[in-house]
C-alpha cells in the first residue's frame, strides 16, 4: 500500500468514524469459522443428551451405536470419568461446587445433559448412532424455578444438598439499619430479571486434532477467551499446557456465551486422543438453546428507603440467583456483579445485599452482555421510578437530584468501588432536549385526557466495564500486548484480546496509526491463537479497548522509544523527534522514515547503546481500577388499548463511555445493545415448564428481536474521559443493554400509572399488558 | 399442560364404562395404537405410532387404568417414549348419564411432553391433544355402534 | 439440525411425481415447514418428490370469473402478481403478511396450505374467498370447498398420493372491500390470529361480507354468524363491534406459550372489527 507520509499527516486516525477493516470478509461469506475447518481424515462427533431433567441413569447400551456403519468409537460417562471436571472459576467462601463430569455419570441433572458420544466418519452417520443408543432412564422429580427450588420439600438437584443452595453471599455499606429507620418512605418491590438465551449467530464448535508424536493438541473453538481455555482443557486432560494449542478462528457472537470452558472442549481433545484422528463437533441451533450457558434468571427482592424530598437514603436488596445445575466458569460471580452496581449512579450511603444461589434441573445460567449489571441498573432505575410516583416528582427531577455530584470523583461507593469519574446529568439532560421533555409531558396529559397510553421513560444507568483490575477476577485482569515494526515497516498488533465482533481489527490500528505515524491499511491485529499471540484474557465485560488497547497503546510507547534511538543513531543526532511516521533530526532537519528505521533495527549494523536488534515490544497492562461509563436512555410509547400492543415511537440513547476510538464502531455498539435488551425488554425469556422442560427449545417460540422489529434508534453521545488509563476510554459493549431495559419498562408503566400500574415483569407481552388495561377499566 | 373437556358417547353408563376397561376397544381407539399386550393388572404394553402433519414417531409405552370405581371414574394414564422425546398423561374421567341416554365423559388430565417435541411443539401441543382426545372419543363411539 | 438419510428426486412432469406418491414418496412444495422438522428428525420421509422442477404447477392466470394459482406458485409470486393485486388482492396482501421474505421466496401456496398449519395466514383469505382447491392424483382429480378442505389441525381433504395442484379464487367484483390483519407471533411470525374480510356494499347497505379466520382454533374458518350480522346493515361503527363480537362464536380457541384462549378470542375479536372498517374503507 503507497502511502506516502504527506497523507498520514493530514490527519489522526483515533476519533475517526473508519468502516471496520474486519467486515468485508464477514459480510461476503469468506471469513473462517469452526465450521469451516477442514482436515484429512477428520471424524465427527454427535452427543447423546438427557431428554429428562433429572433421572437417574439405570444402564446405557451402545453396542448397536458400536456397530453401525461409519462409527468409529463410542464413549459414555464411565469412559471420561477420569477426565477432570467442567471448571468453576469463582470463589465464594463457602460456595458448592458440584462435580462436573464431561459426560453424565449416573444421573442426569438437566435436559441437554451429555450422556454419549459418537464419532464417525460425518456428522449424518455419528447421529444415525447416536440414535441407537438405548439408555434406560429413572426419572426423578426435577424442579425449575429457583423459588421454587427454595420452598421445603422441593426435589434436590443434588442430592448431597437437599436445600438447593449453591451460595450465599452478604454485604454491607454504610448504615443501613439506621438510613431505614430514618426514613420517611419505604418502597418495597419484587423485580424479576428474566431467563435468557444469548443466541449467538454462529452456534459453538470445537475441532480437535492430536499429534501423538508431539503429544501436542490443537484445538480450535469459538470462545473469547483462548488461553484460559488452554490452561483449563490442558488441565482437564492432564496434558502440559505449552502442549496445546488453541486456535480461535472468527467467532460469530458471544455475548458472554463463549466466555466460559465447556464439557464439548475437553470431550473433543479426548476423542482426538483416544481415536488418533481429528474429531469436529459443531453444536446443533437445539443443543445450543439447551446446552450453552443462559443469562440472568435473577428473582429481586428491592427495599429503598427515602426522604419525602426524594432523596435516597439507603437500600437493601435481596437476590435470589437461578444457578441452574452446575457452576459453569463464572455462575457464581455474575450476581456479586449486581451488588457492586446496586446504587447506580445515584448518591446512596448505605446498602444491603444478600444472594442466594439455587440449583434448579435447568441449563447453568452465566455472563450475558451486561452479567450482572442489568439486573443491576433495571432494579435501582425501577425502583428510583417508583419512588418518583410515590412522592409524585418528576422521574427525571428525582434522578437529578440525587446523581452523585460532578466534584464527587473520585466517588467512593457504599458497594466498595471508586468511581472514575462522571457527568451524570449531561447525557440526561441531552436525553431530554432531544425528546423536548417539557412538550412531551404535556402531550402525554393531552393524550390521557383522550383515553390514549403514551409511556415515556427514563433510564439513567451507570455500569462497570474494563473488567477488571485482577483482585477483582478470578484469573487475573490485565490484558497483554506485543507490537511489532517489520523490518518492512510493517506493523503488526498481537493482542490478548479475542475481539468477537467488538472491531479492535479496527480501532487498534486506529490507535497504532496515530503514534506511529503509518497508515491504518499498514497495521495488521492479529489474536486467538495461543501458538502466536502471548498469553491473554480475552474479549468480554466490555475490556476490550480500554484493557487491551491500553495494552496496545504500552507497547507502542516503548516501541516508540526504540525508533528514536535506532533513528537518532541513523540521523546522527541525539536530539530527535519521532512524529508523522518519521524521526527527525532537530539538528540537521533531516528525517527517516519508520520503515527505513525498521530496515536498520533489524538489519543491526549500528546498535544503539544497550539497544537490541528488533522492533518488538510487548507490554502487560494492570488496571488500576475500572472503568465506569454511564448514559441516559429514554424511551417513549404507545400502548393500543384494545389489544395492549407496545409500539416505541422514539429511543434516544445518549451514552458516555469516555474517549472514543471510532465513533461509528460505538454506535454500532450501542445499536446491537440496545436491540438485545428491547429483545429482553419485549421478547426473550426461556421458558421451563415445572418438570424441567425447555419449552422454548428453539427459534419457532424464544422470539429473537429482528431487524424489521427494531425502532429506530437516535443515538448520542456526551464524553467525560476516564483518568484510568491513557486512553481516556471506558468501554460500551454492553452499555447498550444495561440502559435499554428500565427505560422500556419505565416507559410502559409509565403509561399505564393512571391505573394505578407500579411494575410489570419483563417480557412485556402485550398479553401482559391487555390483562393489566382490563383489570384496570 | 392441563387439558380438560367432554365428550358425549352414544352408549349408556355402564356399558360405556365397560367398553372403556376392554383393552381390546382402548387398542382400537388410542389413536396410532399398533400394539396393546397386557404385561400386569391393568396395566399394558402399548406401541403407537403418531403421525401428524409431516411430524412422525413411534413410541413404546405404557397404558395403566387405577382407581377403578365403576361405572363413574377411573384414572387412565399413559406413557411413552420414543426418538422424538416423551409423553406421560394422567387424567381422570367421570362418566355420567347424559341427557340423551347416552355417557357424558369428563375428562380432567394433566399432560407432559419432553425431549424434542416439548422444545419444538409447544405451538402445537394444544391443538395437537384436542384432535387426539377427539379420534379417541370418535373411535370409541364407532366401537359402541 | 441432521436429518435422517433420505432418497431426493425432483421430476418434471406432474405424472412422475404422482407416480412417486404413489409408492409412499412424500411431497416437498418449498419446504418451509418440512425440512426444519426434518432436520430435527422429527419428520422422517425416506423419499422426498420435490415438485419444485414442475413449471406446469406455477401459474397464476385469469380463467373466466376466477383466478387459478397453481400449486407451486411462491407466497412471493403472489404477493407481486399483477393479475391478484388487481382481480383478487385479499390474497395478494395476505401472502405479503408471510413470515419473513425469505420464506416467502421459498414456501409455496400449494405447500402451506396442504400442510394446514393452524396459525397460515393463507387460510383467513382462503376461506373468506370460498376458494376451491383443486387435488390430483395419480387416477383422478377432484375439486372440493375451503370448508371441505381445512378440515383440522394439519389435516386437510387431501388422500395418500393426491397432491394440490390448484387453489382456485374468485375475481372481486368492482367495489369489493378487501383486508387482512394479523397478529404476529414474534418468534415465528406466524399468526396468532389473522382475520380476512371481503365486504361490498350497495345503495349504503352491506350487500356480502366474507370473514375469515385463523389462529384461534384448530383449523381456518369462515365466521358465518359474523358475516350475517353485518348483511343489510350500514357499516357503522356499532354494526362493525357487533359483528365482530360474533368471530369467535363456535370455535373453540388454542392456547399456547404466546397467547391464552381469552386473548386470542379477544385478539380475534378487535383484530376483526379492525378488518371490517378497513374493508369498508376500501369498498365503494
Amino acid at each position: 500500500m503507497a502511502t506516502t507520509i504527506a497523507e498520514i499527516q493530514k490527519e489522526k486516525q483515533v476519533g475517526k468514524r473508519l468502516r471496520r477493516r474486519e467486515d468485508p470478509r464477514l459480510i461476503t461469506g469468506t471469513a473462517t469459522y469452526v465450521d469451516d475447518i477442514q482436515m484429512e481424515g477428520m471424524q465427527y462427533a454427535a452427543i447423546l443428551r438427557s431428554p429428562h431433567a433429572a433421572a437417574k441413569i439405570r444402564s446405557i447400551d451402545t453396542k448397536l451405536a458400536e456397530k453401525a456403519p461409519g462409527v468409529i468409537a463410542v464413549y459414555t460417562g464411565k469412559d471420561t470419568e477420569k477426565v477432570g471436571a467442567v471448571p468453576c472459576g469463582a470463589s465464594l467462601p463457602g460456595l458448592r461446587v458440584p462435580h462436573h463430569n464431561i459426560l453424565a455419570v449416573n444421573r442426569v441433572y438437566f435436559v441437554g445433559h451429555p450422556v454419549a458420544v459418537v464419532v464417525a466418519q460425518n456428522r449424518y452417520l455419528a447421529q444415525d448412532a447416536a440414535d441407537l443408543i438405548e439408555v434406560d432412564y429413572e426419572p426423578t422429580a426435577a424442579v425449575a424455578e429457583p423459588e421454587k427450588a427454595l420452598a421445603s420439600g422441593a426435589p434436590a438437584v443434588h442430592p448431597e444438598w437437599p436445600d438447593n443452595v449453591a451460595f450465599t453471599y452478604h454485604q454491607d455499606g454504610g448504615d443501613v439499619d439506621k438510613a431505614f429507620a430514618q426514613a420517611e418512605v419505604i418502597i418495597k418491590q419484587r423485580i424479576t430479571s428474566q431467563r435468557l438465551i444469548p443466541m449467538a449467530m454462529e452456534t459453538r464448535g470445537v475441532v480437535a486434532e492430536f499429534r501423538a508424536a508431539d503429544r501436542q493438541l490443537n484445538l480450535y473453538t469459538s470462545t473469547q477467551i483462548p488461553h484460559l481455555v488452554r490452561t483449563l482443557v490442558a488441565s482437564m486432560l492432564s496434558l502440559d499446557e505449552n502442549r496445546v494449542r488453541v486456535i480461535t478462528p472468527e467467532v460469530g457472537g458471544g455475548f458472554g456465551s463463549k466466555l466460559n470452558v465447556y464439557a464439548e472442549e475437553a470431550l473433543m481433545g479426548f476423542l482426538a486422543q483416544k481415536t488418533g484422528k481429528p474429531v469436529k463437533w459443531i453444536e446443533s441451533r437445539r443443543e445450543n438453546f439447551l446446552c450453552t450457558i443462559h443469562g440472568r434468571g435473577h428473582v429481586d427482592y428491592y427495599e429503598l428507603a427515602a426522604k419525602r424530598d426524594g432523596t435516597i437514603l439507603g437500600i437493601k436488596l435481596k437476590i435470589i440467583q437461578d444457578v441452574g445445575s452446575y457452576l459453569q466458569l463464572l455462575t457464581a460471580a455474575i450476581p456479586t456483579l449486581s451488588v457492586l452496581m446496586m446504587p447506580g449512579i445515584y448518591n446512596i450511603p448505605s446498602i444491603r445485599a444478600d444472594i442466594v444461589g439455587v440449583f434448579t434441573n435447568c441449563m447453568p445460567t452465566d455472563a450475558y452482555r451486561g452479567a450482572g449489571r442489568p439486573e443491576a441498573t433495571h432494579g435501582i432505575e425501577r425502583m428510583v421510578d417508583i419512588l418518583a410516583d410515590e412522592l409524585n416528582i418528576d422521574p427525571a427531577e428525582i434522578r437529578l437530584k440525587n446523581f452523585v455530584a460532578n466534584d464527587k470523583f473520585p466517588y467512593a461507593t457504599a458497594t466498595g468501588l471508586m468511581y472514575d469519574s462522571g457527568n451524570y446529568a449531561a447525557p440526561l439532560k441531552k436525553a431530554l432536549d432531544m425528546v423536548h421533555y417539557k412538550k412531551l409531558r404535556q402531550e402525554q396529559a393531552e393524550a390521557r385526557k383522550q383515553g390514549k397510553w403514551l409511556g415515556i421513560g427514563i433510564s439513567t444507568y451507570g455500569e462497570i466495564c474494563a473488567i477488571g483490575p485482577s483482585p477483582a477476577t478470578p484469573a487475573g485482569g490485565w490484558e497483554s500486548a506485543t507490537v511489532k515494526v517489520e523490518p518492512s515497516g510493517k506493523v503488526t498488533i498481537m493482542t490478548g484480546a479475542c475481539p468477537h465482533g467488538q472491531g479492535e481489527e479496527t480501532t487498534f490500528a486506529q490507535i497504532a496509526a496515530d503514534e506511529l505515524g503509518v497508515s491504518v491499511d499498514d497495521v495488521l491485529v492479529v489474536w486467538g491463537d495461543t501458538a502466536v499471540v502471548q498469553y491473554g484474557i480475552g474479549t468480554f465485560g466490555s475490556r476490550g479497548t480500554a484493557i487491551g488497547g491500553t495494552a496496545v497503546y504500552y507497547a507502542l510507547q516503548d516501541l516508540k522509544e526504540k525508533i528514536r534511538k535506532f533513528g537518532a543513531v541513523l540521523l546522527e543526532d541525539d536530539d530527535v523527534a519521532l512524529a508523522d511516521g518519521k524521526v527527525t533530526s532537530k539538528k540537521t532537519g533531516q528525517s527517516k522514515s519508520v520503515p527505513e528505521i525498521a530496515a536498520a533495527a533489524y538489519r543491526a549494523m549500528k546498535l544503539p547503546p544497550n539497544t537490541e536488534p528488533g522492533l518488538v515490544s510487548t507490554h502487560f497492562w494492570e488496571p488500576p481500577n475500572f472503568t465506569f461509563p454511564f448514559g441516559t436512555h429514554i424511551v417513549v410509547t404507545e400502548i393500543d388499548g384494545e389489544t395492549g400492543d407496545i409500539k416505541i415511537r422514539r429511543y434516544v440513547a445518549v451514552d458516555d463511555c469516555g474517549n472514543q476510538i471510532n465513533p461509528l464502531i460505538v454506535a454500532g455498539q450501542v445499536h446491537g445493545g440496545v436491540a438485545q435488551g428491547l429483545g429482553q425488554s419485549l421478547w426473550e425469556q426461556a421458558v421451563y415448564d415445572d418438570s424441567g422442560q425447555l419449552l422454548t427449545g428453539e427459534l419457532t417460540d424464544y422470539a429473537v428481536p429482528r431487524a424489521h422489529m427494531m425502532p429506530w434508534i437516535e443515538a448520542e453521545h456526551t464524553t467525560t474521559p476516564s483518568p484510568v488509563n491513557p486512553l481516556g476510554v471506558k468501554g460500551v459493549g454492553e452499555a447498550g443493554t444495561i440502559g435499554c431495559s428500565p427505560a422500556v419498562v419505565n416507559s410502559v408503566v409509565d403509561a399505564l400509572s393512571p391505573l394505578g400500574v407500579r411494575h410489570i415483569d419483563m417480557p412485556l407481552t402485550p398479553e401482559k399488558i391487555w390483562k393489566l388495561l382490563r383489570k384496570g377499566a | 399442560m392441563k387439558i380438560s373437556g367432554s365428550y358425549t358417547l352414544a352408549v349408556p353408563q355402564e356399558q360405556a364404562y365397560k367398553m372403556m376397561q376392554d383393552p381390546e376397544v382402548l387398542a382400537r381407539a388410542m389413536p396410532g395404537c399398533e400394539t396393546l399386550e397386557k404385561i400386569g393388572e391393568n396395566e399394558y404394553r402399548m406401541k403407537m405410532k403418531m403421525v401428524l402433519a409431516s411430524l412422525s414417531g413411534v413410541f413404546d409405552g405404557k397404558v395403566r387404568i387405577a382407581d377403578q370405581n365403576p361405572p363413574e371414574s377411573f384414572r387412565l394414564i399413559v406413557e411413552g417414549s420414543g426418538r422424538p422425546g416423551f409423553i406421560k398423561g394422567d387424567g381422570l374421567l367421570k362418566l355420567s348419564p347424559s341427557a340423551t341416554g347416552g355417557t357424558d365423559v369428563a375428562y380432567d388430565g394433566d399432560v407432559q411432553v419432553g425431549g424434542t417435541i416439548a422444545a419444538v411443539g409447544q405451538r402445537l401441543l394444544d391443538g395437537t391433544a384436542k384432535i387426539l382426545i377427539k379420534k379417541f372419543f370418535e373411535k370409541l363411539t364407532a366401537h359402541a355402534a | 439440525m441432521i436429518p435422517q438419510k433420505f432418497e431426493y428426486t425432483a421430476p418434471d412432469s406432474l405424472k412422475s411425481v404422482l407416480q412417486l406418491l404413489e409408492t409412499g414418496a412424500k411431497p416437498l412444495a418449498g419446504g418451509m415447514s418440512l425440512i426444519p422438522m426434518m432436520k430435527l428428525r422429527l419428520a422422517t420421509p425416506e423419499h422426498l418428490v420435490d415438485l419444485g422442477k414442475l413449471k406446469e404447477l406455477n401459474y397464476i392466470r385469469e380463467s373466466g370469473n376466477a383466478v387459478h394459482i397453481g400449486a407451486m406458485s411462491t407466497h412471493f409470486d403472489i404477493e407481486t402478481s399483477p393479475v391478484l393485486l388487481r382481480k383478487c388482492p385479499l390474497l395478494a396482501e395476505t401472502a405479503a403478511d408471510i413470515g419473513d421474505l425469505q420464506v416467502r421466496n421459498r414456501g409455496t401456496i400449494g405447500g402451506s396450505a396442504a400442510h394446514a398449519d393452524p396459525s397460515a395466514d393463507y387460510p383467513a383469505a382462503l376461506q373468506a374467498l370460498e376458494a376451491r382447491f383443486v387435488l390430483i392424483g395419480a387416477d383422478r382429480e377432484r375439486t372440493v370447498s375451503g370448508a371441505e378442505f381445512f378440515a383440522d389441525a394439519f389435516t386437510t381433504a387431501l388422500e395418500p398420493g393426491e397432491i394440490v395442484r390448484e387453489v382456485i379464487v374468485p375475481i372481486e367484483e368492482p367495489g369489493t372491500g378487501v383486508a387482512y390483519e394479523k397478529v404476529v407471533q414474534p418468534a415465528s411470525g406466524f399468526a396468532i390470529v389473522g382475520i380476512a374480510v371481503r365486504i361490498r356494499r350497495s345503495a349504503g347497505k352491506i350487500t356480502f361480507a366474507r370473514i375469515g379466520v385463523t389462529g384461534l382454533s384448530n383449523h381456518a374458518y369462515r365466521a358465518t354468524a359474523a358475516e350475517a350480522a353485518l348483511a343489510g346493515k350500514s357499516g357503522s361503527a356499532a354494526d362493525v363491534q357487533s359483528a365482530a363480537a360474533l368471530v369467535t362464536q363456535g370455535a373453540d380457541a388454542n392456547s399456547d406459550l404466546h397467547a391464552s384462549a381469552d386473548y386470542r378470542k379477544h385478539l380475534a375479536v378487535v383484530h376483526a372489527a379492525r378488518a371490517i372498517a378497513t374493508a369498508l374503507s376500501r369498498s365503494a
